[in-house]
Parts: C-alpha cells; sequence; structure tokens
C-alpha cells in the first residue's frame, strides 16, 4: 500500500496552519507544511511538525467507560447513551434545566460547537454552556465587542509584515504563535519597529527594538500615560476620531488624571521611554497593536482589551491595511467555537439570548422554547457544582488543570451528580466522570476550524478512529436524537448550511468554497470572497467608542509572606495540558517534565541551584517543580507553565474574576518559593 | 513542458519502469498536494508547480514499500542532486529509482538563487543559466564584514530561531539517527532560542558535504533566517578547495570522508566567517 497524503489544519494554536499528513495502512505516520497554505506557507513550529505522534497514541480511549466504585468499565455505546440520558433527563426533572451545564470545546470543530450548544439550550431550556475562551479572549469578546462592535482580530495576519510599527503587550507570540512571529519579523527586516511590553525578557522582547519590562498588570497605566502623551502632542487623529468614533471627550477627560509621570511611577518604567514608545506608535504610517494573555488574563482584562482598543482608534489605526487590533486566540478553534455561540449569554453570531427578537428567531428556526436568562459561565459552573449545577456535560474540555485554583476545581468535579466527559484521552478531569466517551482527533474527523484571523478552514478526515471511539459530531447527534430532540445531520456541511441560515455574516460559508483557501468572515453570501480586515468603512457597531479604562491593579500583590509575583503561560514546545503534547514523542523529549524560571539573584538568595526541586506555595496550594534559572523573568518574579500535571501550575492561580468577562487572574498572584529537600537514595 | 511530463509519467508507468509516479497532484477544488500516480490514467491530473522537493518523501515511500517496488520521481535539479547524494549514502537503492527530471524556470532560479537550476538528466524543458549566490546584495551583505561584525550579524538573526527543527525535518538528505541535533549534550532542550555554534553550526558543517543548495531548509523557517548564505558557503568552500560539488557525479565520494590525506592547509578548509563565529574565548 502506498502512502496518501492528506491535506488538513493543525490542531494547536489560532494560526491555523496547514498540515500534510502521511498516511500509511490507515495511520498517521507524518507530517508535513503545507506549501500552499495561506498562513502558513510551507512552514511549522515544532508542535506542528509533531502533530501526529499523538494520534495513535496506546492510551487513546477506544470504548466508552463507566464509573463503578473506583473504577472504570467498559460498557456499549446504547448503554452509555441511555445512562446520559437518564441522568440528564433526570436531574433536570427533580432540579430544573439550569442544574444542567455544559462545557463545549475550542478544540471541536464549528459544526460540533454549534451542535452542543443547541443540543444544550434546546433540551434544557438552559444557557448554561461555555468553554474554555473564558479562560482566554472572554475579555477581546467582550472588551472589543463594545468598542468596535466585533471581538475578533480586525486584520488578517499577513498585515503584520506590512506595518509600520508594531506593539506587542503580554504576548510571547515566538513560543505560542510561532508562524505569526515570523510575519512580525518581516516587517522588522522592512524597517519596522517592534516594541513589546511584557514583565518577562521573553525571546520576541530579546528580537524587539525595544521592550518595556512593566511591573505585572500595569498595562492600563502604560497605555494611558501613552496616550496623554499623543493627546498632548497633537499627534492623535483628530479626523478619524471626528467622523468616525464616539466617547472622546470622556476619554480625554479620563486621560488628565494620567500624566505621563503618574503611568511611569506606576508601570516602572522611565518617563522618555513611554512617550518615545508612544510616538512611535502615533507616528507611524500603519501601526499594529498585538495582544495576547498578558492583557487578558487578569481582573480587569475586559478595561485592559479596552485601553488597548482606544489607543488603536485614538491614532486612527484601524479599518485599513497593516494596521489594525491583533487579540491572538489560542486555541486551534476558540475563535470558531465563540462564533457558533458557545457561550452563556449569546446564540451562534454573537445573537444575545436575552433580546427577544433573536430568541424568538432561533426558536422558530429549531422548534423550541428558550430560555431568556443568560447562563452561567465556564468558572461559574464549576463554583456551583452540586449547588445550582447537578450534572456537567464536558466535551474536550480539561478544567483540572486549565481552570485557576485546581484543587478547589477538583473538590467542586467531586461533588456533581453526574459528570460526563467527552474526550480523546483519559484526562485528569475525565477521571472525575462518572461516564466516558470516546471521541476522536483531528486526524479523524471532518469539520472546519476558524483560526485567528476569521478564517474558516476545512479538515480532511485522514484516518478512522481507534476502536469503538466516535467523532463528537456523532456522539453528540446520538445523544440529541435520545433526549428527544430531532437531529438528523448525516454529515457536518449540512451544519454549516443551517449555521449560514441563522447568522448573516457567515450567509456565504459552505464546505465547497472552503476547498482552497478557506474563507474570512463576514461572508453574508455565496459570491462574497470573505473580510481581510474589518470596521472599513464603519465599524460593525457603526460609530467606534472609546470606553474610559477602569485600572484595578492585581488582586494579589506580594507581601511578607508571599514575596514573589507569579505569572503562567506556555513554552513552545507543549500545549495547554499537554494531554496532546505530552503524548507526543519529540515533544517531550524536548520538555519532559516541568519547571519555573526565576531570577538568578533571587535564586542565590534562596540557595537554590539549576534544576534544584522546588515549592511554590501561594494561598490556594502549593507544587513541587524544578527550578529553572533565567533572566527571563525578572527579580521578584516566578514564572510557571501551566502544561504539566504533576506540577499543577494552576494550583497556585488566583480565582478572583473580571467583573465583566468573568476571565480568572491567571497572570499575577502571590507565592513563595522554598528549596525542597533533596529526595534520599540509599545505595 | 506539463504535457511532456505527463506523457513520460504515463509511459513509465506503461511500461512497467515503475511501479508509481511521485510528483504533485491538482486534485478536486484545485488543491494542490504530493501523490504517488499509480495509473496512466490518474496522471491527468498531475502538476510540477508550485517547487515542491519530493526527494525525502521518495526516500520514505520507498522504505516502507514492498520489496522491488520501483519509484519514479518528477525531480528539478535540487531533488535530483539530493536523489543521488542519498543513493551514495545508501539511503535508496539506485536500481528502485527512476526520475523524470524538469527544468526550472528563471524566476524560480532567481527566487532560490540556484546556480544549477536544472537535473543532469533532463527530460522536459530547457535549462536556464544559473544564479551566482554570491553576486546577489543581499547573500554578499549576510558575509560582509570581519569577524565580530558578522558575529554580531549573525547572533542578532540566529536567535530569531523557535527551534521548531523544521531546517533539519525538511532538508532532504538529513537522515542521521540519531540526529546530533538531538543530543542533550550539544543542544539543550526546552528553551529557545536555539544555540548558533552548537545547533546551526553542528547543522551547518554535519550538511558541508552533502548539502544540495535546494533551499529547503530555508523556504521551512518560520522566522526567515536565511539559512541558504550559511549552507552556500560552506558549499562553496568545499567547490574551491576539492572542486566537489554534492550530488553531481553519483560515483565521487566527499572529499571530508575519503580524501583525508589530500587536505589542505589548516584554516583552508572552513570557511573564514564561519569560523570567525565562534565564542571570543576561544579565538
Amino acid at each position: 500500500m502506498n502512502p496518501d497524503f492528506i491535506k488538513t489544519i493543525c490542531p494547536y494554536c489560532g494560526v491555523g496552519c496547514g498540515l500534510v499528513l502521511k498516511v500509511e495502512d490507515g495511520k498517521v505516520v507524518g507530517t508535513y507544511p503545507d506549501k500552499e497554505h495561506p498562513v502558513s506557507r510551507g512552514t511549522l513550529c515544532i508542535k506542528g511538525w509533531s502533530a501526529h505522534q499523538f494520534v495513535h497514541h496506546a492510551d487513546r480511549l477506544k470504548t466508552p467507560l463507566v464509573k463503578r466504585g473506583d473504577t472504570f468499565e467498559k460498557i456499549s455505546w446504547d448503554d452509555a447513551i441511555a445512562l446520559a440520558v437518564e441522568k440528564l433527563q433526570s436531574t433536570a426533572a427533580r432540579y430544573g434545566g439550569d442544574a444542567i451545564g455544559g462545557l463545549s470545546s475550542a478544540k471541536c470543530t464549528n459544526e460540533e460547537n454549534y451542535l452542543f450548544q443547541k443540543m444544550i439550550r434546546m433540551a434544557f431550556k438552559t444557557n448554561n454552556v461555555d468553554h474554555c475562551a473564558r479562560l482566554c479572549h472572554a475579555p477581546t469578546a467582550v472588551g472589543m465587542g463594545q468598542t468596535t462592535g466585533s471581538g475578533a482580530m480586525t486584520n488578517s495576519i499577513s498585515d503584520l509584515a506590512g506595518a509600520e510599527c508594531i506593539l506587542i503587550i503580554g504576548s510571547n507570540a515566538a513560543e505560542s504563535h510561532p508562524i505569526i512571529m515570523g510575519e512580525i519579523y518581516k516587517a522588522a527586516d522592512r524597517g519596522a519597529a517592534v516594541v513589546v511590553v511584557d514583565p518577562r525578557k521573553t525571546a520576541v522582547a530579546e528580537n524587539a527594538q525595544v521592550h518595556l519590562r512593566i511591573n505585572p498588570g500595569t498595562d492600563i497605566p502604560l497605555l494611558c500615560g501613552m496616550m496623554r502623551h499623543i493627546i498632548d502632542e497633537g499627534l492623535h487623529n483628530e479626523k478619524f476620531i471626528h467622523d468616525r468614533m464616539e466617547g472622546f471627550d470622556e476619554l480625554k477627560t479620563f486621560l488628565r488624571s494620567w500624566p505621563v509621570e503618574r503611568a511611569a511611577k506606576e508601570c516602572g518604567i522611565a518617563e522618555e521611554e513611554i512617550r518615545r514608545v508612544a510616538e512611535m506608535y502615533a507616528r507611524a504610517k500603519d501601526a499594529a497593536a498585538v495582544y495576547c494573555m498578558g492583557i487578558t488574563q487578569h481582573a480587569c482584562g475586559t478595561a485592559n482589551v479596552h485601553a488597548v482598543c482606544d489607543l488603536a482608534m485614538l491614532c486612527g489605526q484601524i479599518g485599513k491595511t497593516f494596521s489594525g487590533v491583533y487579540p491572538l486566540r489560542g486555541q486551534n478553534n476558540v475563535q470558531g467555537a465563540c462564533d457558533m455561540g458557545a457561550l452563556p449569554n449569546v446564540y451562534p453570531g454573537y445573537q444575545s439570548v436575552s433580546v427577544p427578537a433573536v430568541k424568538e428567531k432561533f426558536e422558530k428556526a429549531w422548534g423550541r422554547e428558550l430560555s431568556a436568562k443568560p447562563g452561567l459561565t465556564v468558572t461559574e459552573m464549576i463554583g456551583s457544582a452540586g449547588k445550582d449545577i447537578r450534572a456537567l456535560y464536558i466535551m474536550a474540555e480539561n478544567p483540572a488543570l486549565s481552570d485557576p485554583d485546581v484543587n478547589h476545581v477538583l473538590e467542586s468535579l467531586t461533588k456533581l451528580d453526574f459528570l460526563i466527559v467527552q474526550d480523546i484521552f483519559l484526562t485528569e478531569t475525565a477521571k472525575f466522570a462518572d461516564l466516558v466517551l470516546p471521541a476522536v482527533c483531528f486526524a479523524e474527523k471532518t469539520g472546519t476550524y476558524t483560526n485567528t484571523e476569521r478564517r474558516f478552514q476545512l479538515l480532511r478526515k485522514a484516518v478512522e478512529p481507534p476502536g469503538e471511539a466516535k467523532g463528537d459530531f456523532e456522539i453528540i447527534c446520538l445523544l440529541a436524537n435520545a433526549l428527544g430532540l430531532d437531529f438528523p445531520y448525516k454529515h457536518p456541511g449540512e451544519v454549516m448550511e443551517e449555521i449560514a441560515k441563522l447568522v448573516p455574516e457567515y450567509g456565504g460559508i459552505r464546505f465547497d468554497r472552503l476547498e482552497k483557501a478557506g474563507l474570512q468572515w463576514p461572508c453574508p453570501d455565496l459570491k462574497h470572497e470573505g473580510t481581510r480586515f474589518l470596521h472599513d468603512v464603519q465599524f460593525t457597531r457603526g460609530k467606534g467608542l472609546f470606553i474610559v479604562p477602569a485600572y484595578t491593579p492585581p488582586f494579589e500583590t506580594p507581601d511578607g509572606e508571599y514575596p514573589y509575583w507569579l505569572s503562567t503561560g506556555r513554552m513552545f514546545a507543549h500545549y495547554h495540558t499537554g494531554t496532546m503534547t505530552r503524548r507526543s514523542a519529540f515533544l517531550s523529549r524536548e520538555m519532559e517534565g516541568a519547571y519555573a524560571e526565576m531570577h538568578p539573584e533571587d535564586a542565590i538568595k534562596a540557595g537554590i541551584r539549576e534544576g534544584d526541586r522546588i515549592r511554590i506555595t501561594s494561598r490556594r496550594g502549593s507544587i513541587v517543580t524544578a527550578a529553572r534559572i533565567t533572566k527571563r523573568v525578572a527579580r521578584g518574579s516566578v514564572f510557571a507553565p501551566f502544561h504539566f500535571t504533576e506540577a499543577r501550575a494552576n494550583i497556585l492561580t488566583n480565582p478572583v474574576l473580571d467583573p465583566i468577562s468573568k476571565i480568572p487572574e491567571f497572570k499575577a498572584c502571590a507565592a513563595r518559593i522554598e528549596k525542597e529537600p533533596h529526595e534520599k537514595h540509599e545505595r | 513542458m506539463l504535457e511532456k511530463v505527463k506523457e513520460i509519467a504515463r509511459t513509465v508507468l506503461a511500461e512497467k519502469q515503475a511501479d508509481g509516479v511521485l510528483g504533485l497532484m491538482k486534485g478536486q477544488w484545485d488543491i494542490i498536494q504530493p501523490h504517488i500516480f499509480e495509473s496512466p490514467v490518474e496522471v491527468d491530473a498531475l502538476v510540477i508547480e508550485p517547487k515542491w522537493l519530493l526527494a525525502k518523501m521518495a526516500m520514505t515511500v520507498l522504505r516502507s514499500s514492498r520489496e522491488g517496488y520501483r519509484l519514479a520521481v518528477v525531480v528539478r535539479g535540487c531533488d535530483e542532486r539530493a536523489l543521488t547524494e542519498l543513493v551514495k549514502r545508501n539511503q535508496i537503492e539506485k536500481e528502485r529509482l527512476v526520475t523524470i527530471g524538469i527544468a526550472c524556470t528563471a524566476e524560480q532560479a532567481q527566487a532560490c538563487i540556484c546556480d544549477r537550476p536544472y537535473p543532469q538528466k533532463l527530460d522536459c524543458g530547457d535549462a536556464v543559466a544559473g544564479v551566482d549566490p554570491f553576486s546577489i546584495e543581499s547573500v554578499k551583505e549576510l558575509l560582509a564584514g570581519d569577524g565580530p561584525a558578522r558575529m554580531e550579524k549573525w547572533a542578532n538573526i540566529l536567535k530569531r530561531c523557535i527551534k521548531c527543527y523544521g531546517c533539519r525535518n525538511s532538508c532532504p538528505i538529513c537522515v542521521c539517527v540519531p540526529c546530533k541535533l538531538e543530543d542533550q549534550v550539544w543542544v539543550e532542550t526546552g528553551v529557545i532560542p536555539a544555540e548558533v555554534l552548537s545547533y546551526h553550526l553542528i547543522r551547518a558543517f554535519h550538511l558541508s558535504d552533502t548539502c544540495v543548495a535546494c533551499g529547503a531548509c530555508q523556504e521551512a523557517c518560520p522566522v526567515n533566517i536565511p539559512l541558504m548564505a550559511l549552507q552556500l558557503s560552506m558549499r562553496e568552500m568545499l567547490r574551491e578547495t576539492y572542486g566537489y560539488d554534492a550530488g553531481l557525479d553519483p560515483e565521487r565520494n566527499s572529499p571530508i570522508l575519503y580524501d583525508l590525506c589530500k587536505e589542505p592547509a589548516a584554516g583552508q578548509a572552513l570557511p573564514d566567517w564561519v569560523n570567525s563565529l565562534r565564542k571570543d574565548d576561544e579565538s
């Protein structure tokens, strides 16, 4: 048998690179970059090159499992579906539909997310459906939605290469979105100024013209100081503000309280530096603002997003090529999961559940009465487990590693009457499940992902799933039909047609139009070629809106007992909770176990050497990990990647939430570090 | 030219010169991807653009195919040179390989700064003149300056490396198992960028006598590191010193492996500018 080559899309981050999978005897044996892909153009990062390695791993779930006592037993699909239906229906009957919650998945396709939220909303008349966007870009969805009318990246990835100035705030794109980093370097090679704002000296910062190493959580002071200077110098775009914006007077008045001197003091940056950077951005013909978790994962995450948008709009750097605001989305399909309405307050296409006309439209289309009450978020569902939420259905999410204050998450999971987890491996979360449903991975399914530049892209099935595992698409249909709904779908393409009818922006999306290079929404009709950048003639919301960014410092700050700033994040060889990357040989070779970064001076003081076992403790709990001594982190700071189950960084993180978007403050809490005694070895 | 390639491919299959033809296929919705054509009818969908190196794929296909399976490959000049090197290094059995050689366009040669944009066995198209890489401004600039200046320039370029291993993975003749770049003695794991000396220079030296100047490494680099400038000057040194061009003569072995006693005077074998990338304390 000769190998087949199947083009598909990478399952890791939101860049959405093109892969060519090499398939031999029904197994994916290799990954090559797709030379023709519009974004990645024949390049991949280390994770992309290794994308096939976990697919046929021995740990893959192959049959449904039910928990009896402390162990799992295999059961048939018929019994599994019957059990799920019985438990969900009896819970809903006893406590009401709002006692059911569903966590959809940014790893799954658009069609699966659409069906998942449709099933939860129809079957239980609740809006308790959410997904991990809550933990990454919820502030973007809300914040950019308020300022521009669309919570999505305004421009295309390729636009970055043409920018004259690129401001990168709180993004380690070199490790987390490497292919986008390439576009930024292209701009730098053409003479663009690259300015990086980050408390850590990341690889991005190392390669930038200017690195502003701000104090943790002081993004708003910095941006306000920049804006104040821009206005003082008359560098703002008056015509743009006059023609296209509202709320300028309020912002201008507010900025009176942020002279550069105050900003400088707050963020620990010299005044001249703030002025210089403000002018670099404001004077550039085309300036781009790139941001990521460093902006969003704060208790003032939404306000941080407001501040970034304010800066861009103040300078008229939105609504044209090579400029704009670039939130870099984390998961391969987190954009799509949001677009498809896997959120507690909106239906697909960000149509609000509490607007009566919208609710009626969906009731008519779906043929069921729906709830007008916005549902609970991820963090709220987990928090109220055993109380308001009695049964939880988790599709391909791993809150036991990804959510803040993990010890509390684990305790919450045990309080549920019934937990269903649908995944490809027995994740840390699945171990708590009463029922485990074996699903399929990216190489085994057809459907669409939407990348960070709003591009719908087609996944192509390369191989058959292991054992009795079924596609998430098929499982949802089975379950929905058993719950008494009519889900007659045979192919994801049919679902996309239904979505296109309900969401005007996706009206022109059809599977056969996505084959070659995908389509960027908005794409309202079948003739439309997709949209390279948003807010062209007018903003999605009409006029752009300046919102005064309400600054709140991090909730927890270092003190005598917990003297270090702790922040969490990713490293280049692993992805999120490591379910896939830690089962990929080449990636676990690159980084086998957990570590935390600390500054050499701190290490010397504490008597800690490279590789020593250290205990990091916060008010929530403690982990033991290996010390990595590096000047990448500032003095008094410690950085822990959250990939590692043996030292879950999220045991430490603070579950305090941004009041608007409900994102937890992953990027700043207080911690202490102690050297662990050596393990004794007897000879 | 495309029609001629198809004609040859059909003949190769019809006359059983090979069991399959590895080339590019333009399938449904104009998607282009590598494919193994096994019947003359299928060949209608064969295309030759874009440049997509197939040598390494050919090697892996032959490794996993049944005994005696013969594969024809549509090759450009660089692909042919890579296959020649793979045969020389016992990675491919010569008897199982057929090539259908095609010439590159002048534009392609320019884009690749290729000095030999055609295969030795040219079946289709007319050979165009090559480009002297060392006459290109960007290459000259990368190699210009004294030691410290070059060191600074290259350190700045190479610190962009995100360690995707794409340069190694895409290289048609990087086939060592185990790979030196996976040896923790040389390359620290878990951090970026990869070290200049122990990653990039090991790679460059390791390929000095096999690099066929295909440019696959540079094309696969997500952060636009001009790896060809590094590689081409290694290649040039072997050409100057030994008159050796990897991939051209199937009968001639690498002078580094076989002509040690004829080695030139010390210092000459290494391009001076590469030498300059040493750490200060070693100079």
